[in-house]
């Protein structure tokens, strides 16, 4: 597999060989290979149109790739559905915000705890001891999620009311609350001031405590560099760098095709 | 879903006493009778909320269950000589079964062009009935339907029938409660809410519409059985457009995705078609400009009312509002 991977002890929870998608004559993803470790935080970079979302969409199962294979914890997942990628415990966010919008933060992130619930409708009507212990469990882990997210004293309102720094934050409690093994965070720091971009960088080191692996597509280089352990470089669907952030960020290639002509300040 | 329930339930135990003793104020047959129509409009109201309010698809063939369900009940009772007690769960069946296979059909898309589908395929359904004259007697529709009973209770008259019906939609209004109350209703709004984000969190976008759909179609059948034992004939007009248009009325006058705005609307309803007698046709055109300004004052329908009461009320006393509860399908779209 991946010539940077082989060395590493640690548990392999991804591994993405040769994927390609192709959209009528244009090639979005080429030719990739990577790989990401049980409990490592990975940047995916790269400049507009480089095929991060469409690597992304691939990983989350919304799209089917075009050849190539992913294997998530040793299972083959090519081309896996949504929901399946779902419950085998890969959670994401979405680039455009994306909530439960007329429900409130609280039933947001309950709805969200489908695959860590079993009792169900029957179970309801009943009204049975394992429903309400559930239930009992569900509503304070939620809550638990809420103050992780800085979002408790919301419980109550609406998603759709509220702002915008609230609601990216919803979006990782939503994702928390399937209890994900990998997450996948698609540019969460997208129209956040430095101070907003800072507390995400936190959340994201306390989720990695946690011991969730963490994937983030992200274009602020403070927040890239701040928190992950290794970066992948895309440019034109092409993986063109891997590496440490502070190797990464000062790789000629890279410069020259994401960063301009300057060095980064990394 | 909110959680005041000590209030609640002394609310919801005065509206049932209040349930009980309505036919002795009636006072009169027809008033009791409009108190049956009221109930079974309940009750199917509440099976299409299920897909309307909980769902956020919109059917237009919902009454075609209704239709399967009569039929069925009425067709073995007449024909079979089956006892229509067991039409009932045969009724629930046999529409559940015609629920699945359109479902599964019609759900693999969302939107207008599910709506459309759901459409062409009541259409069908009621042609069929029209048509298959040797099952169904086409237009002539089946008289001398026996009328339900359990053991020596017979339930041939309005005022039995109410209280048949009114336990139905009881139970009926507590199978949506425990719905939304659980997982699988969960899952139903995050469906509504946001499909994509639901099935990254692991839930099967279809298979929970599907069981939605199945099961609104099930108390359709249901409901539908019912009204053609109290009623004593059915003919395929039950199946109509105007039986369709009726039930989406109801339901989005009421309140959708809320327990009891269906129960409400279906009241407004029948109320109406009653008091309106007087306007003949008119009254389709007075419904059709009551749905059009609700969906533009009062998307929340008339429940919304009192939480918005209740909502500028808490503020005048500077209490935090709390959210106008489970909310319309507007938010479906992003």
């Amino acid at each position: 597999m991946n010539a940077a991977a082989q060395e590493i002890p640690a548990k392999e929870i991804l591994a993405v060989s040769n994927l390609t998608r192709i959209f009528g004559g244009l090639t979005a993803v080429r030719d990739v290979t990577m790989t990401v470790q049980a409990g490592e935080v990975v940047g995916l970079i790269g400049p507009n149109g480089a095929g991060k979302t469409t690597l992304f969409n691939m990983l989350g199962g919304s799209l089917p790739p075009s050849s190539g294979s992913i294997r998530f914890d040793g299972t083959d997942c090519t081309g896996a559905p949504s929901h399946v990628m779902g419950q085998r415990g890969v959670s994401r966010t979405f680039q455009i915000t994306s909530l439960f919008p007329s429900l409130t933060a609280l039933d947001n992130v309950r709805s969200a705890a489908y695959r860590t619930t079993r009792a169900g409708w029957g179970a309801s009507i009943l009204r049975n001891a394992a429903y309400r212990r559930e239930e009992a469990e569900l509503r304070r882990k939620a809550m638990d999620i809420l103050v992780f997210c800085d979002l408790d004293h919301r419980a109550d309102t609406l998603a759709d009311a509220m702002s915008y720094g609230e609601q990216r934050r919803l979006e990782i409690a939503i994702a928390l609350a399937a209890e994900p093994r990998l997450l996948l965070l698609d540019e969460p720091a997208a129209g956040m001031n430095p101070e907003e971009g800072q507390r995400l960088v936190e959340m994201i080191r306390r989720i990695r405590a946690r011991g969730v692996t963490v994937l983030l597509v992200e274009h602020h280089m403070r927040v890239v560099a701040s928190v992950c352990d290794r970066l992948v470089v895309l440019d034109h669907g092409v993986k063109i760098a891997e590496g440490a952030p502070a190797q990464v960020l000062n790789d000629p290639e890279v410069i020259r095709v994401y960063l301009g002509r300057e060095p980064v300040d990394a | 879903m909110n959680t005041n329930s000590h209030g609640h339930s002394l609310a919801i135990a005065g509206g049932v006493a209040a349930l009980a003793v309505l036919p002795f104020l009636a006072g009169n047959a027809y008033l009791e009778h409009l108190l049956v129509l009221w109930m079974l409009y309940a009750l199917l109201a509440l099976s299409l909320n299920i897909v309307i309010g909980y769902l956020g698809e919109l059917t237009f063939g919902h009454a075609a269950f209704v239709g399967v369900g009569a039929y069925t009940s009425a067709i073995l009772s007449t024909q079979l000589g089956l006892p229509p007690l067991l039409g009932l769960p045969m009724a629930g069946l046999v529409a559940a079964a015609f629920g699945l296979v359109i479902g599964y059909a019609a759900l693999r898309v969302v939107g207008p062009q599910f709506a459309i589908l759901t459409l062409g395929f009541g259409a069908i359904l009621f042609t069929i009935t029209n048509h298959w004259v040797d099952l169904t007697r086409g237009p002539m529709g089946i008289t001398d339907i026996p009328p339900m009973a359990i053991g020596p209770l017979a339930f041939d008259s309005a005022r039995p029938t109410y209280y048949l019906v009114l336990a139905l939609v009881l139970a009926t209004a507590w199978l949506c409660h425990a719905l939304v109350s659980s997982r699988t209703g969960r899952a139903f709004l995050a469906v509504r809410e946001n499909a994509p984000l639901a099935a990254s969190l692991g839930i099967n976008v279809f298979h929970t519409k599907l069981l939605g759909f199945v099961a609104a179609t099930a108390i359709a059948g249901i409901g539908g059985a019912i009204y053609a034992h109290y009623i004593r004939v059915i003919t395929p007009d039950i199946m109509g457009v105007h039986n369709v248009a009726a039930l989406i009325i109801v339901v989005i006058i009421g309140g959708r995705g809320t327990i009891l705005g269906p129960i409400l609307g279906a009241l407004v309803y029948i109320g109406l078609l009653e008091s309106l007698r007087v306007a003949g046709p008119l009254r389709m055109v007075i419904f059709a400009a009551l749905l059009t300004g609700t969906v533009v004052f009062l998307p929340g329908g008339l429940v919304s009312l009192w939480q918005r009461w209740r909502n500028s009320h808490k503020a005048e006393n500077n209490l935090p509002a709390t959210p106008t509860g489970l909310p319309s399908t507007e938010g479906g779209a992003k």
